[in-house]
Order: C-alpha cells, then structure tokens, then sequence
C-alpha cells in the first residue's frame, strides 16, 4: 500500500500549526493590532481579486511580483554572466585567483544596499539603480563557488586529459564545467536567494513599483498591517520556490563517480 | 636476517645496464627505459621515488611490475606513458623519446578514471576523439562501437559509470585504452579493486584481445598479485621497497602460451616462479618474525 502521510509531511504540519498558533497568540496579545491568520487570510483573498490587473492607477499583487521578480531576473542573469566564466578563471590560474581574490574579500562584505545610491548616481534611474544592485550582490557566491569548483578538479580527471591530449575546449566542456557545474549552482542557489531578499529593500528606497512597494506604500503607509504579512508570506513563498528550483538543478547535475 | 629467510639467494639478473639491454628474444624493443630516476619535489625537501631503473621490453611482450605499495611501480609507469618526465635518464617508446602521453600508448589507471557526467559511449568517444586525429566522425563512431562489444558493453552503451559495477567501469577504462588502437599499453593495478571471479574473467579477455591482435601489442602491468603477474606476463620485475627505489629481479615465466589457469598451477615450472616471487616480496619477514 501506497503511503499518503510520510513522517516528513506530519513534521511539516506540526511545523506549520505551531507557526500558526504563535501567530494567533501574538494576535491575541497584541489585541488584534497584528491581524490573526483569518483575518490576513482575507486581505490575501482581497488582495488576490484582480492580481494580474495592470492600469496606471492600479497595479494587481501579482503585476508587482512580476516586475519584483524580473528586475531579479536581468541583475541575477547580468550578475551570473559575469560571475560564471570570471570565477572559473580565477579557480584555474593561480595568478587570476591572486589579483581578483582581494577585490572579492574587500566588495564582499559590503551591504547590497549601499550600491544602490552608486546605482542611482551612475544611471539616474531608481529601477536601473535597483538592477545594479541586484547585479552586484549576484557576483560573489557565484564567483566564489565556482572558483572552488574549478579549483578543485580531481588529479584523475586531469589525467584523462593529459593522457588522452584534450584540447583546451574539450577540456573545458568535458571536464571543467561539467566538474564545476554543481558547484556552479550552488553559487547561482546561493545568489538568487540574496537577490530575492535584497529587491525587497530595494524596493522600498526606489519607490514606484514591486512587492517591497507595495510592502511599503499599501502596507506601512496604508496602514495596513495585514497587508504586509500576506506580503510577507508572498515573498518567502517565492523565495522557497526559487530556492527549491536551484536546488533541483544541483541534485541533477551532481554525479556518482 | 634470521637463520631461516625467505630470501632467494641469487637475484642479481640482467640490471644495472647503462643501456638497457634488448629484451631476450625479441626482434625489437618496444620500451627501453634508461638509466631513469625520478625525484619529486616535496614540502620536506625531494624525495627520490625511483632510482637508476633500466629495463627494455621486447614488442608484442607482457612485463608485469611487481613490488611493495608506495616502492614506485605507479612512478615508473607514468615516465613510460609520458605522464611524470623523469628527473634523470630517458625513456624510448617505439623508437621515439618520451617526452609527453602520446596514442601509441594507451593507459588504464589505477582506479578506471572515467569521466563521471558521460556516458560509457562518450568516455570512449571523447578519448578517440582526442587522441585520433585525421578520421572521420563515422569511423570514431564505428571504433567506439567496435571496442565497447569487444568488452561486452554494447548494450550498457548510455549509462553513466555510477551506473556500473566495478569490474564494468574496469572494461570501459580497457575498451577506452584499446580504442585509439596503441602499440603499448599500460594498466596499472587494472583489476586491483574487483572480485577474484571478475579479475579471472578479465585476465582472460585482456588475453583474448591480446591474442586478436596477433600478440603484437606491448603490455606493462602493475599488479600486488603474483598469480595474476605469472599468469599473464612473460617477465616479472620485482622492484625494491622505496625511497629511491630499483630493480630487485627480473624474473622469467617460460610457460607455454595459450596457459589455462586451472592447470598452470600445478605445474611444477610455475610453482616455482610462484614461490620465488613469494620470496622475494616477503624477504623481510623471516620465519621468526611470524
Ligand atoms: N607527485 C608526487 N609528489 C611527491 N611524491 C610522490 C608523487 N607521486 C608519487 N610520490 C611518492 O613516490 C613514491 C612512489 O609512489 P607510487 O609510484 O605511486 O607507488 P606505487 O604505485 O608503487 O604504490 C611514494 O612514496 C609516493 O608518495
Ligand atoms: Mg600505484
């Protein structure tokens, strides 16, 4: 017989309920100032009704996503283009690694959000400003993890060149990328995940449009503390779901030696 | 050494050449190592791995390198395959000087080496693709086609090697070796990691295959298992322990060849080679020390 419940779906209710009955308490407690699930249930139904509407007045919750998420798309894809082959680089050449490593260790640190005013002073534009931003905090775990990855090919893959004479493009599309791709993605999971959390302040120090938008104008401004939390659980939702997919992508191309 | 040793008493047979000497009844060397050394450089300082090591072998000869882990028989290989450049000394494949891997010696490493993310056919393809230039797309195919039913692996032709079993992977590094078609062939501990069924089965192929191509294919082997070694080869090398590791015998197996396992080892000539081997391997211990 087939099984419907696995332990693993039990412990995620259990998480889930618990979530929830903390929720309600703190709802309670705080007299309902935070909304009880229910009544956040119903501002997201409300706030789904037209999601996809795009007027100049009224932009649904799902038009905001898409653009939140499509400003993640071209600075994460602008960010990767660049991270992917410089951090392959760096992993094969010791002197590579010694001239771009230091910029890594210093840039890295850096809070995302204080490229955004940079952003804005290059391109006078807060939606190209937040792009930038994004494209910045996408290099360094790509970079890094595929630097590692690179850097780490197995003595005995490299034999199989030598022995066999690869040519430099075949050892690069045979050997190092395949080697380095989970690697690679590790990075990529790792990025979006950053960019996914750092569009959201983005958003709110830009203005105009997005999910941190709306977090800010139709939820703080509004008054609307319910509509922050439906925010709120919009953005985990889609933080989990990109998460899941990279992490499907590193699991299929990992292989069994 | 204890009163009652294992050690044979006469080992000092035909080593210590400045050139190495031509193979006994060989038309033509296929290998000559000269005078080869090889030294690694090492955190501690260098570490001489092998040292003044000489040894022609004949073409179309099966050698077999004996001797204890970590002596320098994986060293000695790769100065053969181009793979580590000896320090001092020369190494003559075909007639010409070793300098890099080249396709007239083909490898099958210590622990099979296949590419985890291609397929058995792609390993293969990849390799002949490499190695073998001035052929067509058609003919690689056909070659890889031809090699991987050789080594009874057509059907498994798209799995990955994390797919395979052990001695499986071990055919595919052999059909990938065989491929390029190489005059020498070098396998270093081909079957050390397989079940005693399995080796016996491959010992078995690599002989048929052998046989196919009229004997004429130079095999070097390095191998921790005397059977095997006397089964397979008409010469053992038994090296020293290292640092600076040599030659400590050459020994001959003059068994007639097609040899059947079964029967061989009651034949008194390979009992004999059986225990000299023994002896040599075990020369430390004495009976006293066990
Ligand atoms: N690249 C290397 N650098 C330093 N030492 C090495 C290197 N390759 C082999 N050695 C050393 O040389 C010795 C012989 O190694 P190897 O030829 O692999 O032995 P075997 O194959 O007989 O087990 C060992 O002590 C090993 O540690
Ligand atoms: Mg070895």
């Amino acid at each position: 017989m087939k099984k419907i419940f696995s332990l693993q779906t039990l412990y995620f209710l259990i998480g889930i309920a618990l979530l929830g009955g903390l929720w309600e308490l703190i709802s309670t407690l705080t007299k309902h100032e935070i909304p009880s699930p229910r009544a956040t249930w119903l501002v997201f139904r409300e706030v789904m009704q037209h999601p996809m509407q795009n007027d100049p007045d009224y932009k649904g919750i799902g038009t905001k996503l898409l653009s939140s998420l499509e400003r993640v798309a071209i600075g994460f894809g602008l960010g990767s283009i660049v991270a992917v082959p410089l951090g392959l680089l760096v992993g094969s050449s010791k002197a590579m690694m010694g001239i771009i490593n230091p910029i890594v260790q210093l840039l890295r640190p850096v809070s995302p959000l204080a490229w955004f005013p940079l952003g804005l002073a290059i391109f006078q534009d807060s939606h190209k400003a937040s792009v930038f931003m994004i494209f910045i905090c996408s290099l360094w775990p790509t970079l890094i993890n595929a630097a590692f990855g690179a850097s780490h090919i197995p003595q005995d893959h490299k034999n199989v060149s030598k022995a066999f004479g690869f040519s430099k493009w075949k050892y690069l599309t045979k050997i190092l990328l395949p080697f380095s791709l989970p690697h690679i993605i590790t990075g990529l999971r790792l990025s979006v995940g950053i960019a996914w959390m750092v569009i959201v302040a983005g958003e709110m120090l830009s203005g105009g449009i997005g999910l941190g938008y709306f977090v800010w104008d139709e939820g703080f401004n509004g008054g609307s503390i319910a509509k922050i939390l439906v925010a709120i659980i919009i953005i985990g939702l889609v933080g989990l779901l990109l998460d899941k997919l990279f992490l499907f992508l590193q699991k299929r191309f990992t292989y069994a030696s | 050494m204890s009163a009652i040793s294992l050690s044979p008493e006469n080992h000092t047979e035909t080593f210590h050449h400045h050139h190495a000497a031509p193979a006994n009844g060989y038309a033509t060397n296929s290998i000559e190592i000269n005078d080869v050394s090889v030294r690694f450089k090492t955190p501690k300082g260098v570490f001489t791995a092998v040292k003044d090591i000489s040894l022609a072998v004949g073409r179309g000869e099966i050698v077999s390198l004996i001797g204890h882990s970590g002596c320098g028989k994986s060293t000695l290989m790769n100065t053969i395959s181009g793979m580590v450049k000896p320090s001092s000394g020369s190494v003559i494949a075909n007639g010409n000087l070793v300098t890099k891997p080249g396709p007239d010696r083909g490898i099958v490493f210590q622990n099979y080496s296949l590419l985890p993310w291609l397929s058995v056919y792609q390993n293969i393809y990849q390799a002949i693709d490499a190695a073998i230039h001035g052929k067509t797309a058609t003919e690689k195919k056909a070659l890889v086609e031809n090699n991987l039913k050789m080594v009874k692996l057509w059907e498994h032709k798209d799995k990955l090697p994390g797919q395979l079993s052990g001695g499986m992977k071990q055919r595919v590094a052999i059909a990938r070796a065989f491929a390029i078609n190489p005059s020498i062939l070098l396998l270093d501990e081909p079957f050390g990691a397989l079940d005693a069924l399995t080796k016996s089965n491959l010992h078995v192929e690599l002989l048929k295959l052998w046989n196919l191509d009229n004997r004429e294919k130079t095999i070097v082997m390095v191998t921790h298992d005397i059977e095997e070694a006397i089964f397979l080869s008409d010469r053992v090398v038994v090296m020293n322990d290292g640092p600076a590791a040599s030659i400590k015998a050459i020994v001959d197996v003059p068994l007639p060849r097609p040899r059947n396992k079964k029967e061989i080892v009651h034949d008194p000539v390979y009992m004999g080679i059986h225990d000299k081997l023994l002896g040599f391997l075990v020369d430390k211990l004495s009976i006293n020390d066990l």
